[in-house]
């Protein structure tokens, strides 16, 4: 098997950022169970900071920098992704939400996704399900059904010891890695010019 | 190989004085313009067609029409004319018509458009833009090749025993381009039928240009028009010159700033490296113009991007003098070189006409 391509797209803004943070943990825990599957695994950790002012030139021009289309090919040629986002004002961050807003709506089609979400309180949790699973689900993405929420008390005092931030980062990655594993994403062949089937040159 | 200009259309304030035209000096002010690109050598005039402000020109072939007799050899085609939202039956007969009140001095581009409201102001669906672009255009040709015309669609009454009037003049269909930024439906439209293909080009990577002038290129081969290379190009371009480059960039940048596409985003400078636009001398604009064709081929047709962003008239007529007189005189000379003897230039109806005299279908009236 080829090396499957991971990709962890985290929309933290500070530095250390524990939205960043959370995004290694799922990746780190999913690259172990890959390799457990005897599978080569290639990482790509994209900042959306690094690239915050290009998305928005995108968004006003309709095309991507060079910068920006090299971290969209990454993205969106990736057998797995990893998404991961601070909940600012109940929802994904605007970042977050701005870079998925420039893809191509057909761009993540069938792309196995796992979703994590940081706040300073457990009570966001929700947004999760409510916000970030709809838009990949509008996007036609396979989102694994465990999705990972860290609140700040999550890494140290205070955590959950039930069910332990550990313990669901490593539930979400067991729900990731089947589907990462059966993805051709990442060796197929897309074809830029592709028509609809539906294209007839004689014109109904 | 042909040059001229191609004008949006857009009302925009002048953001160094706060001046905004009104829709009556704009549409006086492009009637001037238009006139000026042939007084300083340019072949080709091109307006575009929009149904919302702030742009003013709805309609393009009646402003074509009114320069058709204030002018004397430029060719006046569109940028573009709107195929979705148009009857058919409607294009055939202003554009025929146009035609022949301009002698014969006039191609068309088609474009979808990409305003939403336009469609339902028009009945139609955007969803369905590239449907009614294909099934519009298959009637528009029909109803300028056949005298009478049977026709039955989605998106249009039928037609039972119709004849569009006026016929084209000589028996000469006018040319068709078709303007496309992002859809190789587009593209593989324009291949099909050996029409030409425009692309924007400003505003976009040249990268994206490339790939979609050289997927029509391969189609056009494909469906038997010739070589790859002789398919029928035209690319859009943006400048801003003045005689040295830094005055150039001072003047331009807060138009830039704040044009209505590309203001409030990306710098200048990235901007100028990303895409087309080139603001500097007369010899920048040379040179990176020159450099389109190590990307698409040797080419057909160069539309400039003058009137644009607040732009005040005497800038654009300045733009049009350095243009005409310092840029196009050299890009004429310059794209000649290497290129071979049977690279078509852009189909004009003197020369459309002439070769379906010598087809084998008689065609009464004289060539012009």
């Amino acid at each position: 098997m080829t090396a499957r391509k991971l990709v962890v797209v985290s929309a933290g803004l500070s530095q250390p950022s524990s939205t960043r943070m959370l995004g290694d943990r799922l990746a780190d825990a999913t690259v172990a169970r890959l390799r457990e599957h005897g599978a080569e695994v290639e990482v790509t950790t994209v900042e959306l900071r690094d690239v915050a002012s290009d998305i928005m030139n995108n968004m006003l021009t309709g095309f991507a920098s060079p910068k920006l289309e090299a971290v969209i090919d990454a993205v969106t040629g990736a057998d797995g992704l990893i998404a991961v986002t601070p909940i600012f004002t109940t929802s994904y961050s605007g970042l977050f939400k701005s870079f998925f807003d420039i893809l191509d709506n057909r761009s993540l089609t069938d792309m196995p996704v796992l979703i994590g979400a940081t706040a300073g309180t457990a009570r966001h949790s929700l947004a999760l399900d409510y916000a970030i699973r709809p838009m990949f689900t509008y996007l036609h993405a396979v989102v694994v059904p465990t999705s990972v929420f860290a609140a700040s008390e999550d890494w140290g005092s205070g955590a959950d010891t039930v069910k332990t931030l550990p313990d669901r980062i490593d539930r979400a990655a067991g729900e990731l890695v089947p589907l990462v594993i059966a993805s051709e994403r990442s060796t197929s062949v897309r074809d830029p010019f592709g028509f609809d089937a539906a294209l007839s040159l004689i014109g109904g | 190989m042909q040059f001229g200009i191609f004008s949006v259309g857009d009302i925009t304030t002048d953001p160094t004085t706060g001046h905004t035209p009104t829709d009556a000096s704009r549409l006086q002010d492009i009637l001037t313009i238009a006139q000026h690109a042939e007084a300083v050598g340019l072949d080709v005039f091109a307006m575009g067609e929009h149904h919302n402000p702030p742009f003013f020109p709805s309609s393009p072939v009646a402003i074509n029409s009114f320069l058709a007799a204030r002018t004397e050899r430029i060719i006046l085609s569109t940028a573009t004319t709107l195929i979705t939202t148009n009857d058919p039956v409607r294009l055939a007969e202003d554009y025929a018509t146009l035609q022949h009140l301009s002698g014969g001095r006039m191609d068309l581009t088609l474009g979808r458009g990409n305003t939403g409201p336009v469609y339902p102001w028009f009945g139609e669906d955007i969803r369905q833009g590239i449907p009614l672009a294909l099934e519009k255009y298959a009637l528009l040709r029909r109803l300028w090749r056949e005298d009478v015309v049977d026709w039955e669609g989605e998106f249009r009454t039928p037609l039972q025993g119709f004849t569009a009037t006026p016929r084209p003049l000589d028996g000469t269909p006018p040319f068709v381009w078709h303007g496309s930024i992002r859809s190789p439906e587009i593209a593989e439209q324009a291949a099909f039928y050996g029409d030409g293909f425009f692309s924007n080009h400003i505003f976009w990577p040249a990268s994206h240009t490339q790939k979609m002038v050289a997927f029509y290129r391969q189609r056009f081969e494909h469906y038997g028009h010739g070589r790859a290379d002789q398919a029928i190009v035209g690319l859009g371009g943006q400048v801003f010159m003045r005689k040295n480059s830094q005055d150039a960039v001072r003047e331009f940048r807060p138009y830039f700033d704040n044009a209505p596409v590309y203001g409030h985003g990306p710098s200048l400078e990235d901007f100028t490296s990303q895409t087309p636009l080139t603001v500097g001398s007369p010899q920048e604009v040379i040179d990176k113009t020159l450099g389109f064709r190590n990307y698409v081929g040797d080419y057909q047709r160069q539309l400039f991007l003058m009137d644009h962003a607040g732009l005040p008239l005497k800038t654009v007529l300045e733009q049009l003098d350095l243009l005409g007189e310092e840029v196009v005189p050299v890009l004429r000379r310059e794209f000649a070189k290497g290129r071979a003897a049977d690279i078509p230039d852009a189909p004009t109806h003197r020369s459309l006409a002439a070769a379906s005299a010598s087809a084998p279908v008689l065609v009464d009236s004289e060539v012009k």
